[in-house]
Formats: C-alpha cells, structure tokens, sequence
C-alpha cells in the first residue's frame, strides 16, 4: 500500500489511549488474532504467505466455517505464496457478493534496523509495534475477524467473500490477485469490493479533519529514456555526447507539468477540502474546478505535491545511467521515468508528452513492459459512498467522508480493472511517522479499534442491501 | 598512440607483397608475428609470456642473461615485462631508454572480421589486434636491440629496453610506473623514446607530416554528485536531484575553456597552418595571433583533435543517478574527464568548473589519482635536430611537427627522463582501428619506420 493515503496534511496522532486491560472480549479476541498474523512473517525473503492463510483458515474454522468454504489457495510452484478465500453465504443467492480483500504480505524489516523485533507485537504506549501493524495486517485482521463475527450472526442478505492475498508489495515472486483473475475469475464474482487504500486525516493538533473513500488510483507506468552516441576517447570530445542529450532532455521534463484533470473522485475530494481549507488555497481549488486551465490557480494548489500529483499525470526521472568507462566518451546513457498516469489517461497520450517534454534532443522514448491499461476510477454510487458516509456519520459524527484518488497503487487497480469495482475503505487514521514501509511500523490501537468497530458496521450495511447502486 | 587518431582521412593503399621483403625484414616479420599472436588483453592474456618469448629472441642474438631483466610481482603474475640493455662504451655518456608497451585492448573474435591473435597481411596490411598500438613500435625496438647486438654494434650510451604492461588500463597493474618507483635503476635514462609520435598520410596516401610527440596533457576526473531526501515517485516534488545534476553536466557540455597556446602546439599549428592551407590554415595563423579570434577558433575547433590540442576539455563520460525506479532519487553523480593543458592546475580548472555550475548544491570532487602531475619537456635540439635531419633523408620535402598528446601515456610515469613520441611509422588517419576493431597499420609503413628508427637510435646513441 502506498504512503501517501494519510500524509496529505502532516499529522500527529489521534490520542485516544486504551489500556489493554479495559478491552472488551471481541476485542481481546481481535487482537489474539492481529497478534498471530502480525507474528507470521510473510516477507518475501524468508516469510510464509500460506502459512499466513492457513492460521487465518483455522481462526475461521473455530468459528464455525466449514471446510468447503474455506479454500486455502497455493499458486503451482509457489508453495511459500498462498492465500485464503472465505465464503460466508447470503441467506439472498440473487445478490451480487462483496469482497473483503486484504493481503497477507509485507515489505522486508530487518532487525537489526528496528527497535524492537518487527515480528513480534509489543503494545506500549498506546501503539502496537510490527511490520504489518498498519500495512495490511491490520485490515486483514479486521476482515478475517469480521467473518468471524458475522458467522455467529444470521446470514447477511449477500455473500461475503474475504480474499487474502500475497505478493502485492513490490518484490513478490506472484502477485496472487493477478494469479486469480488469470485462472479462477469466478472466485472473484462480486458486485464490489473492500480495499485498502482509503483511511484519515488528521490536522496539526492531531484531531482527525477528514475521512478518504478511494474510488480509483493512477497507474504506474516506467519509460526508458535512452540517447547514444558513437563515442570515441575522452581525450578528445566531440560536440555531442549521450549523457548531454540525455540532460537536456531530463532538463525539459523537469520543466514539463502535464495539464490538470478532474474525475468525479476528485471533483468531490477537492469541491470537499476547498470548505476544509478555506483561504486563498480553497478558492483557488474551487476557481481550479470550474476552470481546470486556471495557471494561477493550479500554482497555488499544486505547492502541495500530493495535491499536484492528485491533479494531472505525473511523470519523473528515477534512475539514470550513462557511459562505460572514466576515460571514454559515453556511447549510451538511459534513465527510468516513472510516471503515475491520471486514470483514463492513455499511455500513448503520456508518451507522446513525454517526447515532446525533451525536446530535439535526440531520446528515444520507450515504454516499458508491462505496459499498462489505464482505467477509469470506480463509480461513486449512492450505495457504497453513501453508505460509508451515513456509517462514518455514526462512528466518527463531524467527520467529513472525502472521495480519494490515490496517487500510488494497491491491489485494486488490477481487480477493478477484472470488473470488480474495488474501493479503499476510510476508518484508519496514520501519524505522519507511521513507519509504513519504513522502520518501527506502528499503528495506535485505539485507532485501530475504532476503525475494526467502523468497517464491521460498514461491512454489515453493505452485506444486508441487495441494491446494486 | 595517440596521434596517429588525430585527423580523419583515407589513405591510399599501396600495397607492398610479402614476397619482395628483405631478408633483415622476413626476420622482423617473424618478432612481429610471434608478439601481435600472442594474445596480452588484461582478461585473457598475458604480458609476461609475450615478454618472455621477446626475451628468448634478444637471449638467442647474444644477450646474456645479466642484461634482460624480467619483472612482475606475485600479484599480477601475468603482467610483467622486460628491461634489456646493451651496454655502451662511453662512461661519460648516459643511457637511453626505448619504451613500448606490451599490452593491448580487449578484442573480441565475433566483434572481428578476422581473429584478432592472428597476423594477417592483406591488401598491403597487417590486421590484428596490437599491429599499431602498440607492438609495432614493440617488435621495432627489439628488433633493433637483436641487429645491433648480432652485427656487433658498440653504442657510445647505453641503450636499454623496457618493455611494459597495463598502459592500456587505467587501475590495473602499470608496468612503467612500477619501474620507476620500484627499479629507476633499471631505466634510468637521458631521455626515453616512446609511441604517441608516428607520421600522418593526406586523402592519397602521401606523407604530410612527420609527428614527434612532445609532452601531453594532464588527466583529472571530478565527481558532480547531488545529494536529496528523496520520497515516493508517486509524488514528484520541484526539487530532484537527477535534474539539478543534469542541468549541472548542461553547463558544462555548453562550455568551452580558452584557447592556450604552449610552445608545443604553437609550432604544431604554425607547421600546420602551412601544410593545410586554405581556411584552415589562414585561420591556425590568424588564432596564433590572437587566441581569443572567435571566428579562427571556430573554424579549427571544428576538428575535434584540433579542438582538443587548443585547450583544456571537460567531458562527461559516467552518469549514475537513483536507487529504484519508484523511488526519487537520493543521489546523482556523474564523472567529468577532464584534460588539463600544461599550465593549468587541477585545481584551477576545479574552480573553473564550480563557476560554470555555479550550484552551491552540485558537490565537485576531484578522484583521487596516482599519476604525476604531466610537465612538458623542451623541445630539445639534440632530439630534434638529428630526428629531422635523418628524416630528410628517408622521407625527402616531409615536414616534421612537434605534438602534444591530448590523451595521456606512460611517459608520465617517468619522471626526470623526458620523453619523446618518436616520428617514423605513418599511420592512417582515422586511427587505424587502434583501440576499435580490425586494427591494422600498413605493412610499408612498418617497414619504413623501422628502417627510420634503426638508424634514428644509432645516431642518438653514437658509438659504432
């Protein structure tokens, strides 16, 4: 999952400290469970996905799964990268199902670089420590536990399927999710499904300000940049030279800023925090919205670079290389431009940017494999924004629910693009020095109890309507 | 060998048939042969075996064991090399020392139209790896050393031999460093007679000039690195570290260090201006005269090797920015190669750089370097004289020219010998393939030369 969820406005923390001892049972229960999956490494280096799957299985069996529906799934050749898929069964087999999807996977954590042992779970201060505490064991704890709730209830009009994947953060041997929509779409039949990738803001006095829905997020796409040249002996240089035609076409792109775009989620995020804001930066928000060529506008707002990103396909130079020896002239010099495509923003178009952007330079542009599809955002029905606001309205009462559009990419983007629109569900709210990705990960449990207690309502509202809007 | 890459032309080829050689010369031939196929690449070959097997020829012509002194350490046990002597009878008189390097540039057989490691003569040339660079001038000198010893020569100085490994490399092994900080006994010397010299043919294949290659410039690399917090691609910021550095190496492929002068290269373009002629050459005369003529400048600058002679250049050659490609880069870098001219310093031309940058935030540090700072030698009329009288004997109304070398050689490892890039082997001006594929030199020219360079050394060393 992408950081930049909850930094858009730097943030303490909420501080809504619970003792341990004053849990409830379903939370001592909860957090028996988050405690368990957190403690299972499921790095790629030397973690166990399936084993992972395996133990959330045998939480769900306890609960009165049967075995039919709990199918544990190991991709041929890939024992170590398994996931689980828990089918809980409307009492309506006409109503579309909705999926809990989550994954099981985390980025690397070594323990020497942290300060406690990052696959343990240590409660102090309020927080709970471990990689995986936020991303994304934390909502695939609140869904496995979730099912487990549900399955002592009556059965909810629909179908609940909860899908727990590996391989979503970069480095995987398989991205499990791809894995399903290549060889079992029809595990994944559903109206719609709950993602990671929406979450909270919280103001500089670290009171929560807004809560993001995400419907959509841009696409990721790498360029490679490349000038050459004949080169010769660095004694006697010739007037052009790939690592100069390779600058100057860096230097254009530098200056390039890819026009401003709106769709409905960021129509509604912004035409939303124009009100939070206020100021200068709300108007110009709100003048940017009625004249999406507004430069003064779009200068004002874009100070702030994840409001930049939010606005336009971005693309920047990651890596270069160039030259092969100290004492020769270059005959080659490349560079990576990664760029995050507004979604419907068709790569050609990006890429026909791009060449332009560097000028007569000489670079040849090229996209590099996989090349990807750039679709539209999810539709923001009634039915699943509404919902989520009416249920934040209950849980977090003032809070505004935001539509979001991410600028990174999760798991959605491929299950949306199955035909399985996917949000980002709000609830969680992240300090600016979370740790997500990064050392000492850390989430506060009263956050995370507060955002379990949300998405369980959030999930039951979603689960009893058979409307399909 | 520098020179001989200096100008672009074809040459006409006057093909010379092995059948109508000299017997002296069908001897050379086979030195020559035995040294190009023996393969002295860095990855796969082996200097000490070429050494050893040139060390057996001089041993069977009469060296005695006490006068060829093998080299190489237990490290690098493949490249060694040679010092023979044949002693003079003067003792008034210093030695000279004769320099060639043994080593060559990797070649790769399917990048060839012809196995490198094997001698081919073809069309009036010798094709194959180091048939110019540099075991032409190798197998002359020895070649040499053996008809002196055999015809019962008695130089007045000394004449000693060196033959090295690693000129061709930057970091590995350097043979004529290693003499000179390890054994200066050895190839402690007068002067020293070296490659970077050579003779240039025109578009018909006649000879233009004759090269003695006098000093050379000084090589400094300078790290540009740009440091940045970095963050998630996801979300670019103004401030990117692969920008600020590429419009650093901008700035410095848009400058141009001034036009200066050296003794040196004051006469190379004063012989030039004349044998060329024309525009260029009225422009060489008028750029004497005042270096700062733009328009003059212009005009010769437009031969890269000209440009090149004419003042210090920076160039780019290495660029390394970033740690993934969804990640903003951390950290830039990117090398500047610079050839300082005799006269500027290292440090001026550091300084010169940070005020073309002018970015506070682009750090500029120098690499660090084993090389002694390079010092131009006279242009010494004991050397001179007797080079450009014998040539015009053998090379009637062909004028000689001094040269500096842009690039840089092992004669600057030997520090207090000056050293001289002997004129003699013409070569063809688009570099004969030397340090590229399918070298080649023509098969005249060698055999010229080293009829030149016989007699050239004889005359140095005196005696008879």
């Amino acid at each position: 999952m992408l950081k930049s969820v909850g930094a858009a406005l730097v943030a303490a923390m909420l501080a809504l400290p619970v003792a341990a001892q004053t849990l409830r049972p379903d939370q001592a229960q909860f957090r028996a469970l988050y405690k368990e999956l957190v403690e299972t490494n499921t790095t790629h280096s030397t973690g166990n996905c399936t084993l992972a799957a395996q133990r959330m299985a045998g939480h769900l069996k306890t609960a009165g799964f049967a075995d039919a529906d709990l199918n544990v799934f190991v991709p041929p050749g890939f024992p170590l990268d398994g996931g689980l898929i828990a089918t809980l069964h409307g009492s309506d087999s006409k109503a579309a199902a909705i999926i809990l999807l989550a994954h099981l996977d985390v980025v690397e954590a070594k323990r020497e670089d942290w300060t406690r042992d990052p696959f343990v779970l240590i409660e102090e201060n309020g927080n709970f420590y471990g990689r995986g505490t936020i991303d994304d064991k934390s909502q695939a704890a609140i869904f496995t536990d979730s099912m487990a709730r549900l399955k002592a209830k009556k059965p909810p009009l629909r179908t609940i399927k909860l899908v727990l994947t590996c391989g979503e953060e970069s480095g995987a041997r398989i991205n499990n999710i791809r894995w399903l929509i290549d060889n079992h779409r029809d595990w994944l039949n559903a109206a719609f499904a709950l993602n990671e990738g929406g979450g909270g803001t919280l103001n500089a006095q670290g009171k929560p300000q807004t809560l993001g829905f995400q419907a959509g997020e841009k696409v990721s796409q790498n360029f490679r940049i490349e000038a050459t040249n004949p080169g010769g002996h660095s004694s006697m240089p010739r007037p052009d030279n790939a690592i100069y035609d390779l600058s100057r076409g860096l230097i254009g792109l530098a200056d390039h800023d890819f026009p401003v775009q709106f769709n409905d989620t960021t129509r509604g995020y912004f035409g939303a925090m124009a009100g939070i804001v206020g100021g200068d930066t709300g108007k110009a928000m709100t003048e940017l919205l009625a004249n999406p060529q507004d430069a003064a506008a779009d200068a004002l707002v874009s100070k702030n670079a994840a409001w930049h990103s939010m606005l336009r396909t971005t693309c920047v130079a990651t890596l270069t290389e160039g030259g092969h020896a100290i004492n020769a002239l270059p005959q080659r010099a490349t560079a990576n431009v990664n760029c995050r495509m507004f979604p419907g923003d068709p790569v050609p178009n990006v890429q026909a940017q791009l060449v332009k952007a560097m000028g007569n330079t000489g670079v040849t542009v090229t996209a590099v494999p996989p090349v990807n599809p750039t679709p539209p955002p999810p539709p923001l029905t009634p039915l699943v924004f509404g919902t989520a606001k009416q249920v934040a309205a209950k849980h977090f009462p003032g809070i505004p629910v935001l539509p979001m559009m991410l600028t990174g990419a999760t798991d959605g983007r491929f299950l949306t693009g199955a035909g399985v629109p996917t949000y980002g569900v709000p609830g969680s709210f992240l300090a600016a020095d979370s740790g997500m990705h990064g050392l000492n990960e850390y989430v506060p449990a009263a956050t995370l109890y507060a955002q379990r207690d949300y998405l369980f309502d959030l999930i039951q509202a979603y689960a009893a309507t058979k409307d399909t809007q | 060998m520098t020179f001989k890459a200096l100008l672009l032309a074809a040459l006409v080829a006057a093909p010379a048939t092995a059948q109508t050689i000299r017997p002296d010369q069908a001897a050379f031939r086979e030195l020559y042969k035995e040294l190009v196929e023996t393969n002295t690449t860095l990855s796969s070959g082996s200097c000490t075996a070429a050494a050893a097997k040139m060390g057996a020829r001089l041993k069977a012509a009469g060296f005695s064991d006490a006068d060829i002194s093998y080299y190489a350490t237990s490290e690098k046990p493949k490249e060694g090399g040679l010092v023979a002597v044949l002693h003079g009878n003067d003792h008034n008189a210093k030695p000279m020392l004769l320099l060639a390097h043994l080593d060559v540039v990797e070649a790769k057989r399917e990048d060839w139209t012809r196995d490198p490691f094997t001698l081919v003569e073809e069309g009036g040339y010798f094709y194959a790896r180091g048939t110019a660079d540099d075991k032409a001038q190798a197998a002359i000198w020895t070649d040499a050393l053996i008809r002196f010893k055999q015809s019962g020569y008695k130089p007045a100085r000394s004449i000693k031999l060196a033959l090295t490994c690693g000129e061709e490399t930057t970091f590995a092994f350097n043979g004529a460093q290693w003499l000179a900080q390890n054994r200066p006994d050895l190839i402690s010397a007068e002067f020293a007679l070296n490659e970077g010299g050579g003779g240039m043919l025109d578009a018909t294949g006649r000879p233009v000039l004759l090269a003695m290659q006098v000093g050379e410039k000084d090589v400094q690399n300078y790290w540009l690195e740009v440091t940045n917090p970095g963050g998630h691609s996801s979300r670019p910021v103004p401030e990117n570290a692969i920008y600020r550095l590429s419009a650093a190496v901008s700035k410095v492929g848009a400058h141009e260090f001034p036009v200066t002068f050296t003794p040196t290269t004051r006469a190379f373009f004063g012989g030039m201006s004349t044998i060329l002629g024309g525009q260029t050459g009225a422009a060489m005369t008028a750029l004497l005269a005042n270096p700062n003529d733009a328009a003059a400048n212009a005009i010769v600058s437009k031969d890269a090797a000209f440009h090149s002679m004419l003042r210090t250049t920076c160039v780019a050659t290495l660029l390394d920015a970033g740690h993934a490609n969804n990640a903003l880069p951390q950290r830039a870098r990117a090398n500047i190669n610079c050839r300082i001219i005799p006269g500027e310093t290292k440090a001026s031309v550091q300084a010169e750089l940070a005020r073309v940058i002018n970015d506070p935030k682009v750090s500029i540090t120098p690499e660090a370097t084993m090389r002694p700072v390079a010092t131009e030698p006279t242009l010494d009329p004991k050397i001179v004289g007797p080079a450009k009288a014998l040539a015009a004997k053998y090379f009637p109304g062909v004028p000689m020219l001094p040269v500096m070398s842009t690039g840089a050689t092992d004669a600057i490892f030997l520090t207090g010998i000056p050293t001289y890039g002997v004129p003699g082997v013409f070569g063809d001006m688009d570099g004969n393939g030397a340090h590229g594929l399918n070298e080649r030199i023509r098969v005249k020219s060698v055999y010229e030369g080293r009829d030149y360079l016989y007699d050239l050394v004889k005359i140095y060393a005196g005696g008879k």
